[in-house]
């Protein structure tokens, strides 16, 4: 399934741009096709600018693939927003109606079960081996778009190392390098060898030949961990933005001595666990298992890869050992690792419908990637500068002026009462009768609670502009607004 | 009979006269428009050491007692400027003795007298008629090209190559690559100089315009362009005018952003419904009805035969009162910006430091990127022109590039990135960071970076900088370690 559009300032930072799909593969001796699954789903995303209303219906098609205690791994992107989901085994004619038990979207993995006893019939369960060496060949199993039969295609291991995760865009994990052949829709497919399980596919690289990803055990075995409690929390983040500390004279400065150990902490995201423990200019020494080096990575089995990994081999709400060099001594401390959400609206969002409110036919939404997005394709131009910078840099960069949940204009439902509307859309709201909005709730509370005015004032950012509407004619015009546009309910929190 | 015979000698007299005026009248423009010849620095902000070359040719047309009329665009950072007439022949060697960037405008003249003999100047309407038929005119491999314009429309816009605006003329033409000086004419008189063309649409700065700015300088008055430096918006909205308590019909425009280091003295405050400019009523749209040229934006009323420093009298309400508002016109000044427009007539800045590479953040910078830099430049750097200039921070300075060196190993490929301190210095310009860098911290020299989405400090060995610059300097052959202006 190719992904669609995902953020192109994350995309930037990439040298090139992925996309998501599913790869089937050659097999070798005992027979894992019979455990692997067809996936075939309708979805349905909301319209972020409009967002009671959904998108057209569309059909997606991926892979999974069957693990003990009768799950069905596959991949998040291949059941996010899905109406209905069929299963079908291999050479089955059958199709099972499935459903989502577990799904996360930092990871890209979900766990699908089949209500009907008798689709478990003689499967046998795969079993999650251990990440593969780089130069061993693997082979990937799965259903590409449009084919009926199950394909396979063989490659080598060509690089492990941390990779950006397309489906929430803002995440990065263990991810491994293949030149298997890639065809998009199979997603969520397993990747064996040696009859184990050594990875799902998930992603391919648009502008790269040859080259496929895939999600290695070490990833797919914390999010298993994760789920054992019945509910999934996601992956911990440290909060930190660790830097390469190779300057000899930066190195002195610090009285380090210049033998290649130690990534400095160059800032630290608003997470007041990481902020209690460590400190800016702190030199990250070794985390968990784990020497850093200083092009911050660390040796992880055999490969050189992002000290980002060592933080990713717990559990949230667990501690991880972490030794930091300060003021010239070295320090022991406990790190406990939380999952970081305040960013989701930065990244893709998946299977929770957007928020909104309605009043006078002035759409009121989250600032979100999703709405930025369904501004055009050239968002990130002149004109939505503004609204990029709230959602991407005034959190990290001026939290004391930062918002929750910075609220926008969306849309105006054209009416005679906001006919005269210079600001119509793409506008960030400062206040509503006064009152800062920090969050969609403060805009609700702002309009209903102004009984007696004349005019609601509402005020926008970054210019301080300014749009006044009638409030007896727009609690008139409400209802029929509402009606006119088929909108069922004025708001969704 | 008669009278047949009358209509039938009146056209036969009038159509080989009117043939003959024509031709009379292009015979002596020909000896009004100017061929100029320029080779200019065309400054690769990349690679602020270098010095690429460019040549460009533009037209001017004569006006006045010996002066020729062209646009400022092009003649920045020249070398040479070189004349010549009747589009073929001898060159000149030309000066520019006036000129005036913002409002796009320059007076040139020949070294040698003799140039003139044989031109003629043509006179600049005043105002200008724009039912008059129009030609645009300019020199094209030695003849005289000479292409029907048809007027369209006066607009109020960002004048060509500064943040002002005035009054611009927008012809339809089938000439193509226009922009470069051609002189518009009509009843033989110069209405407008082409600065710019997009398809078959050419804006010419209008006659009009042009007249009063040369009348001022030849008087000394001219002080240079003004602008109105608050934010306004539309008033179409009756609930928003209402909220503010206007009283009597709806009309005006509101202020809504007002700068904090506010540059006019007695200025309008955010919420005042503008309703008067001197003595011109505003429309809801921003707009007033000009005598000369219909309905105009608001903004010309600060260039329209006002210049910086002069006052307008404003009418506008506030706090549900009519109040009565001198507003004196700030000039426009390209370094009145956080980032500022241009740098003219100067080498772009640089200061090299160890192999790391500072400049100041300039749209000349930002423009490097090409034609759409506004989606290609680096978002951060690019979104600092929409923050306010403030006495703390009144510009910045960029780490641009790093040449490798093992002075900065393990900085290679850190780039376009904004400086906070250098040495515990707030740093704004290149000659701050200059004089920081005079102070080693315990022998090191420690550059703090904005907060952004890279890296915010930086560690470099004091006691080797001299050595590593020599070093940098001589390896990528770049002749001087820096261009700063002096404060």
């Amino acid at each position: 399934m190719m992904h669609r559009d995902h953020f192109q300032k994350m995309a930037k930072k990439l040298c090139s741009i992925f996309f998501l799909i599913a790869w089937v593969c050659a097999m070798p001796a005992a027979e894992p096709e019979t455990s692997v699954i067809q996936i075939i789903t309708s979805g349905q995303q909301p319209v972020w600018d409009a967002p009671w209303r959904f998108e057209a219906v569309q059909q997606g098609s991926g892979t999974g693939f069957l693990i003990k205690g009768k799950k069905i791994i596959t991949n998040a992107h291949v059941v996010s927003w899905a109406r209905q989901i069929l299963v079908k085994r291999y050479q089955d004619p059958r199709l099972y109606l499935a459903k989502v038990q577990f799904i996360g979207h930092d990871c890209d993995l979900a766990i699908l079960e089949v209500d009907d006893g008798s689709f478990y019939d003689g499967l046998e369960p795969l079993t999650v081996g251990k990440l593969p060496h780089v130069r061993s060949t693997v082979v990937t199993y799965g259903y590409p778009a449009g084919g009926e039969q199950i394909s396979y295609t063989r490659g080598v291991v060509s690089r492990i190392e941390m990779k950006a995760y397309v489906h929430s865009g803002n995440r990065s994990f263990l991810s491994v390098q293949t030149d298997a052949a890639i065809n998009p829709g199979n997603s969520g497919g397993p990747v064996i060898q040696d009859g184990l399980v050594v990875g799902v596919a998930f992603q391919g690289a648009v502008g790269l030949e040859n080259t496929g990803f895939f999600i290695p055990p070490p990833v797919i075995e914390h999010f298993l961990k994760d789920v054992e409690d019945g509910t999934y929390k996601g992956f911990p983040q440290a909060g930190i933005r660790l830097v390469p500390l190779q300057n000899p004279a930066y190195r002195r400065k610090l009285k380090l001595p210049d033998n290649g150990v130690g990534a400095r902490i160059d800032s630290l995201l608003p997470i007041p666990t990481s902020r209690e423990v460590l400190k800016e200019e702190d030199v990250l020494l070794r985390v968990g298992d784990f020497e850093v080096g200083s092009d911050a990575s660390v040796l992880y089995e055999g490969n050189r890869v992002s000290a980002a990994v060592a933080f990713h081999t717990v559990q949230h709400g667990q501690s991880i050992p972490v030794e930091v060099w300060r003021q010239g001594q070295k320090l022991k401390v406990s790190l406990p690792l939380f999952v970081y959400d305040k960013d989701r609206a930065m990244g893709n969002q998946h299977d929770v419908l957007p928020r909104y409110f309605v009043y006078g036919g002035l759409v009121f939404t989250p600032l979100s990637l999703d709405y930025m997005r369904s501004t055009g394709r050239n968002w990130s131009e002149t004109g939505a500068g503004d609204l990029t910078y709230e959602l991407f840099y005034r959190r990290y960069e001026s939290p004391e002026t930062a918002r929750t949940e910075p609220v926008v204009l969306a849309a105006t439902l054209a009416n005679p009462v906001n006919a005269n509307f210079s600001t119509q859309r793409r506008a960030l709201v400062d206040k509503v009768n006064g009152v800062r909005i920090d969050k969609l709730e403060d805009l609700i509370a702002a309009f209903d609670s102004a009984k007696d005015v004349g005019q609601h004032l509402i005020e926008f950012l970054p210019n301080d502009s300014i749009e006044a509407i009638d409030r007896v004619e727009a609690d008139r015009a409400n209802a029929e607004i509402l009606k006119t546009y088929n909108i069922v309910r004025d708001r969704r929190l | 009979m008669n009278k047949f015979f009358v209509l039938w000698f009146a056209l036969t007299f009038m159509v080989p006269t009117g043939r003959t005026a024509d031709k009379a009248r292009g015979k002596s423009l020909e000896q009004s428009i100017v061929l100029l010849d320029i080779k200019r620095k065309n400054y690769d902000y990349f690679q602020p050491w270098t010095t690429p070359m460019q040549n460009l040719q533009k037209f001017g047309v004569v006006v006045n007692d010996k002066e020729i009329l062209t646009t400022a665009e092009g003649l920045a950072d020249r070398t040479l400027l070189r004349l010549q007439k009747e589009g073929r022949g001898k060159w000149y060697m030309g000066e520019v003795f006036w000129i005036d960037y913002h409002a796009n405008l320059a007076l040139v003249r020949p070294a040698d007298d003799s140039f003139w003999k044989g031109m003629r100047s043509v006179e600049l309407a005043h105002p200008i008629d724009p039912a008059a038929p129009m030609q645009v005119l300019r020199w094209r491999a030695g003849k005289l090209e000479t292409r029907r314009a048809e007027f369209n429309q006066f607009t109020v816009e960002d004048a060509k190559l500064s943040y002002a605006q005035y009054l611009q003329m927008e012809v339809n033409s089938e000439i193509t690559g226009a922009g470069w000086g051609e002189a518009l004419i009509a009843d033989g008189k110069v209405v407008g100089l082409v600065n710019s063309q997009n398809g078959d649409s050419c804006k010419a700065i209008p006659s009009s315009f042009i007249h009063e700015i040369l009348e001022a300088r030849k008087k000394g008055s001219y002080r240079g362009l003004g602008f109105f430096d608050f934010v306004w918006q539309q008033a179409e909205n009756p609930s928003t005018l209402r909220y503010l308590n206007l009283e009597g019909e709806q009309r005006g425009v509101i202020v809504i952003e007002v700068p904090k280091e506010r540059l006019a003295e007695d200025t309008v405050k955010p919420r005042d419904i503008i309703l008067e400019i001197d003595g011109f009523d505003i429309d809801t749209t921003g707009d007033y009805r000009d005598p000369d040229y219909g309905h105009l934006l608001l903004e010309n009323l600060a260039t329209r035969k006002k210049w910086a420093g002069d006052e307008v009298r404003m009418k506008v309400w506030r706090n549900g009162k009519l109040m009565n508002i001198k507003y004196r016109i700030p000039k426009a000044d390209y370094a009145s910006r956080l980032v500022p427009d241009a740098a003219y007539d100067a080498p772009p800045e640089y200061f090299l430091m160890g192999g790391l590479v500072f400049q100041p953040l300039s749209n000349a910078y930002l423009r490097s990127w090409g034609p759409d830099w506004r989606r290609r430049a680096p978002f951060r750097l690019y979104y600092y022109n929409n923050l306010p200039q403030t006495k703390e921070r009144p510009s910045l300075v960029v780490l641009s590039q790093v040449l490798p060196d093992a002075f900065n190993l393990g900085y290679q490929e850190y780039r376009f990135l904004a400086v906070d301190k250098a040495n515990g210095v707030k740093v704004s310009k290149l000659d701050d960071l200059r004089q920081a860098l005079e102070k080693p911290v315990d022998g090191f020299h420690i550059l703090e970076l904005m907060e952004g989405d890279s890296l915010r400090r930086m560690v470099l060995d004091a006691g080797e900088l001299e050595k590593a610059t020599q070093r940098v300097l001589s390896r990528y052959g770049i002749e001087k370690d820096h261009v700063v202006a002096s404060k």
